[in-house]
């Protein structure tokens, strides 16, 4: 009765190329739209995870192991796995549906998103979010 | 150990709900339309059969537990649930949207 699938929630992304990838949701359309009839929901999530920092890393390495791909995608509801788990990161003016209109408009969103999940990941909050999930 | 043996009497009096429910109120059956309840958070009660696969009873315990909605383990399998159902197929799970003149989301939770 409680809705949950709300902007800020982590989903595990359960079809296509990205399956087994955890995403956030930046804006849901519960009703679907013309194009889309049914419920779905556009992510952002990580498509390379950032490899294991261990203390004797350089700083090089660290930078180099603590790099994050990022992906933006449409999804339908019935291809993601919601979780209990939300991250609070703002990407609601980077990640537009017209940003996915045009290729380059994508790189530009992916890389501002890459960036800002970096961030997040070197603060070393939502553990969870940035652990590959093993299956 | 505490085994809570479920009585004839439960049993019989939770078919009778469901058959109230199946009569005046909305219920959806099926794995799909479960979730589909379940996300949109229309559904009040999750029945599930016992012989529902694991993996399929965890996620919906799961959703259930995100939106916040009671589940019940109904004591027969999907053949019998069907039937308690008045249908003449399987029913694995369904989800009750809107109970109609049954009490049995207030009644079902609390004994769970």
């Amino acid at each position: 009765m409680v809705k949950f699938l709300k902007p800020n929630k982590a989903v595990i992304v359960l079809q296509g190329r990205f399956a087994g990838r955890k995403a956030v949701i930046i804006r849901s359309f519960d009703e679907g739209t013309r194009d889309r009839p049914y419920g779905h929901c556009l992510v952002a999530g990580i498509s390379k995870y950032p490899k294991k920092v261990i203390r004797k890393d350089s700083a090089k390495k660290t930078a180099k192991k603590s790099r994050v791909k990022a992906f933006l995608k449409v999804v339908n509801y019935n291809h993601i796995m919601p979780t209990r788990y939300t991250l609070d990161v703002d990407l609601k003016d980077v990640v537009t549906l017209d940003a996915l209109q045009s290729g380059d408009k994508k790189v530009v969103a992916c890389k501002e998103t890459k960036a800002r999940l970096e961030e997040r990941f070197k603060t070393g909050k939502n553990r969870w979010f940035f652990t590959k999930l093993r299956f | 150990m505490v085994v809570s043996k479920k009585t004839k009497k439960t049993q019989e009096s939770i078919n009778n709900r469901l058959a109230l429910v199946m009569k005046s109120g909305k219920y959806t059956l099926g794995y799909k339309t479960v979730l589909r309840s379940l996300r949109g958070s229309k559904s009040k009660l999750i029945i599930i059969s016992n012989n529902c696969p694991p993996l399929r009873k965890s996620e919906i315990e799961y959703y259930a537990m995100l939106s916040k909605v009671g589940v019940h383990h109904f004591n027969g399998n999907n053949v019998d649930l069907g039937t308690a159902c008045g249908k003449y197929f399987r029913v694995c799970c369904l989800s009750i949207i809107d109970p109609g003149d049954s009490d049995i989301i207030k009644s079902i939770p609390g004994d769970q």
